[in-house]
């Protein structure tokens, strides 16, 4: 079945590039998302404001967003004449990583604010029995929902290197230079190579497999240093 | 530490505590009918509840001071050890290992030092966490009915404890319980609340066997437990 896996098309839609390019991309806007999540979801959980109920409310909107709309707000805003453009990241992986990042932020932000909504009451309160401070409460929040957030963020991961709507808008699936594999697997799809098209979403179900399984395993030997 | 003129409104409940003085040392009990006041009170006197107006004069302790453990105690997602040293982390104390087994051994729990905390059983729960209110030396501990739906030999460990405490170092106590036996074995003073108020404060004796105020009589009598005789 597989033996034109690697005719000359297959290698010319530049599949090693595509690996490397969905890993930086991913990497890149899972770790920004996830510094901005996390830091966006104490804030809200923690603060209450005039109009609260409504950021949540749009929070919760962006978190099902269609990826395609949020990658051709992006793109108008990097474009050449866009108010961004000077940056000059449109078709680059850095401006692939800002479609991405506003993608994935919402979802980290959204679960783990459903999380803290949940538990932080309680764990402050813990923590004011305890003469805990306010940075100490703080610090003991995150230790307590540290699985969630982890899941949170693989969870956003997840998103992030099975998106093409967004990436192939913003980096417009430029051969070895923006070409994702899930753009590569649409490209190698239009020209009928669909053997190449299923090896290439079988190493990207691999990749995921293998994030998970180190992510499994570095949050396995933070458990076993509490002392079980 | 005094209270006066409390005030919170939650709901359609009022807690209104006009007077009521808890003096340092002694073992202080406070009884009443489900929805009297006492859980939003020690809940303010912990300061995990604001409250609307009045005062508390906690008489030089400080939020370090005081601790507060419950019926469903909060237990961190970790071992029962790192559990019962999370109060001495806080304080940057030295975590003298002799001390932490003195106080695994008091609770029965020194074969589940490693255990996960939140697979011990609810009894057990409740142990962990009265000596974790303890282990750091409180000057002030609040009892949330941690005496309810314990087993007898849990109850009496808690009871001799309290009474151990007592003895070596004094500190001040408010347990909020309905079981009566125990509080008249344990207490010093009982308060009683009715309606958001304390409105009797007396010795055990005063209190369980010659109750004037008409509330207390009622209230007692509706507990079934007799002290007369």
């Amino acid at each position: 079945m597989f033996e034109n896996l690697f005719s000359d098309y297959s290698l010319t839609v530049g599949m090693l590039d595509s690996i490397k390019v969905t890993l930086i991309m991913s990497v890149c806007s899972t770790t920004i998302s996830s510094v901005l999540g996390v830091f966006l979801a104490i804030m809200l959980e923690k603060h209450n404001f005039k109009g609260k109920k409504l950021v949540v409310r749009i929070n919760r909107t962006l978190m099902g967003a269609p990826p395609v709309v949020i990658g051709l707000l992006t793109y108008i805003l990097l474009r050449k004449k866009g108010p961004l453009g000077d940056l000059r990241w449109v078709f680059t992986i850095k401006g692939m990583v800002v479609a991405q990042t506003l993608i994935i932020t919402p979802i980290i932000c959204g679960m783990v604010y459903s999380y803290l909504v949940r538990t932080a009451p309680k764990i402050r309160a813990f923590a004011k029995t305890m003469g805990a401070d306010k940075w100490q409460t703080d610090k003991l929040i995150l230790s307590e929902i540290k699985n969630e957030i982890y899941f949170s963020i693989v969870t956003g991961f997840g998103r992030s290197i099975s998106e093409v709507g967004a990436v192939m808008l913003v980096g417009g699936n430029i051969k070895n230079r923006t070409r994702t594999m899930t753009t590569a697997i649409s490209t190698l799809k239009s020209a009928g190579e669909f053997e190449a098209g299923i090896v290439l979403g079988i190493i990207l179900m691999i990749m995921a497999f293998i994030v998970q399984s180190l992510a499994d395993y570095i949050r396995k030997e933070a458990t076993e240093d509490e002392n079980y | 530490m005094k209270i006066t003129d409390l005030k919170k409104q939650q709901g359609s409940f009022l807690l209104n505590v006009k007077n009521a003085q808890f003096e340092a040392g002694k073992v202080h009990g406070i009884i009443g009918a489900n929805g009297s006041g006492k859980t939003t009170l020690s809940k303010i006197i912990m300061g995990t509840l604001p409250y609307d107006s009045g005062s508390i004069d906690y008489e030089g302790l400080t939020d370090r001071d005081i601790t507060m453990t419950g019926q469903r105690p909060y237990l961190m997602h970790t071992s029962v050890y790192n559990n019962l040293i999370y109060p001495l982390k806080v304080r940057n104390r030295r975590i003298d290992e002799n001390l932490v087994d003195y106080w695994l051994e008091k609770a029965g729990l020194q074969d589940k030092k490693k255990q996960y905390a939140l697979s011990l059983s609810s009894g057990e729960q409740q142990k962990l966490s009265f000596i974790r209110a303890l282990i750091f030396k409180p000057k002030l501990v609040i009892v949330d009915e941690t005496l309810s739906n314990l087993d007898p030999d849990s109850a009496d460990l808690f009871e001799r404890l309290i009474l151990e405490q007592q003895q070596k170092d004094p500190i001040t106590w408010i347990t909020i319980s309905h079981q009566l036996v125990h509080i008249r074995k344990i207490c010093d003073m009982v308060h009683f609340m009715e309606k958001g108020n304390i409105i009797e404060k007396a010795t055990p004796q005063e209190m369980f066997v010659n109750p004037t105020n008409p509330s207390v009589i009622k209230y007692l009598a509706s507990t079934e437990v007799s002290f007369k005789g």
